[in-house]
């Protein structure tokens, strides 16, 4: 029983070292051995960051998504579905907060500006607070099962904004670029060792996205338990109180 | 224990989940509030950001003097640098403005370069307090000697 429970504990640190080691690999990479870019000179080197944490933003609500629908429907009603669906909406919080703030330290010196209402931009901060909600609303004291249902409902219409997120650059004009890899025609438009890098640089972070979100499913199960154990205990202590009341 | 204890032992948890389901509904509410104001800028900003040249050109009297954002690319050979900015001629397709600038042009304005700005029709001109550069998803290395090494002259 013991040897599977640490072999996990082994591969999720083994996944937190390779995250760790590809993330600072892709920092060397970009930093040091990229060349800069034609217009956008050094600039550039942001490239290897931002497209990477948006594209794990999109990925953890996407696990959510698919957490919540597992935990809605009844045959596969499982709380680690809906302990994933939480460890993931956080990290995706954490993902689109980072996005948000690279795009806004870029878009300085390469639009002028810290931020402009275009419908990409607009629609990511929306995102952003829509699953912050999520977060709130599962803050709200409520039975265990009703607040997974209610959190798996809201993760669910949360997600809608997701392929508007991706889609805001073709449906409206907008002043951000159309997407150099996750295009329609899945035509990279990063040259050479750049386009490398930044595959580097999304395998780098998805791992950590990984690492992060079983980490934390770990701990919420971990603290419910202990919760769990807690409320055994002080039902224990409570029993002859009630009696002698009696 | 006695019936005291006991009643403040019972009440204790009561408490603190009533205050925390006041936070936790306050927290929600100040979100659905941000919430509420990011998607009032963007229905009023996002869904038409900005008119081409062409656009904007072709309903010059129905825009006035209203403050809107344009899109176009910097005409090469226009711009002339002024004591309060900038001044050059934006072109989309075959239509033509000439921008006044007033302000700091961001770090990558230069010729031949798609932009946005922002400001207002007046007479023959188009007034800009704000320029923003449009630049393409397309991330090339920077190659200054391709030219040269391929055996030709930039001149």
């Amino acid at each position: 029983m013991s040897v599977p429970r640490l072999s996990s504990r082994r591969l999720r640190s083994a996944l937190g070292v390779s995250a760790l080691l590809l993330v600072g690999l892709t920092f060397w990479l970009g930093l040091f051995v990229t060349p800069p870019a034609e217009v956008m000179g050094n600039l550039v080197r942001l490239l290897y960051v931002h497209p990477p944490v948006a594209w794990v933003a999109y990925l953890a609500y996407g696990v959510t998504t698919a957490a919540s629908l597992l935990y809605l429907w009844k045959r596969t009603r499982r709380r680690a579905f809906d302990l994933i669906a939480a460890a993931s909406a956080e990290v995706g919080v954490i993902f689109t907060g980072l996005t948000l703030a690279t795009g806004s330290i870029w878009g300085r010196p390469t639009w002028g500006v810290w931020w402009t209402w275009d419908a990409l931009l607009t629609a990511t901060a929306v995102l952003f607070l829509l699953y912050l909600g999520y977060l709130a609303l599962r803050m709200v004291p409520m039975p265990e099962e009703r607040r997974g249902v209610r959190s798996a409902v809201a993760a669910l219409i949360a997600f809608v904004d997701v392929p508007i997120v991706h889609e805001s650059v073709y449906w409206w004009n907008t002043l951000h670029q159309k997407p150099s890899v996750l295009n329609p025609s899945l035509n990279v438009e990063v040259h050479g060792i750049m386009a490398w890098t930044l595959l580097l640089g999304f395998v780098a972070f998805t791992l950590g996205y990984a690492w992060m979100t079983w980490t934390r499913y770990e701990i919420s199960k971990r603290r419910l338990l202990l919760e769990e154990a807690g409320l055994a205990a002080s039902i224990d202590d409570r029993m002859p109180a009630a009696e002698v009341v009696r | 224990m006695n019936f005291r204890e006991g009643e403040r032992k019972a009440a204790a948890p009561a408490l603190n989940s009533r205050s925390k389901m006041t936070r936790s509904l306050l927290v929600l509410g100040l979100i659905l509030l941000a919430l509420a104001y990011v998607l009032f800028k963007g229905a009023t900003n996002s869904l038409q950001y900005f008119l081409t040249v062409q656009q904007a050109n072709a309903s010059r009297a129905k825009l006035g003097d209203t403050t809107f954002r344009m899109e176009g690319v910097v005409v090469p050979g226009s711009i002339v640098a002024t004591p309060v900015g900038v001044d050059f001629t934006i072109r989309y397709s075959s239509s033509l403005d000439r921008v006044i600038d007033y302000g700091t042009p961001p770090q990558l304005f230069q010729p031949s370069i798609p932009v946005v700005i922002q400001g207002h029709f007046q007479g023959n001109a188009f007034l800009s307090d704000l320029i923003m550069v449009k630049h393409s998803s397309n991330y090339v290395a920077e190659h200054p000697n391709r030219i040269k090494d391929a055996g030709g002259t930039a001149s």
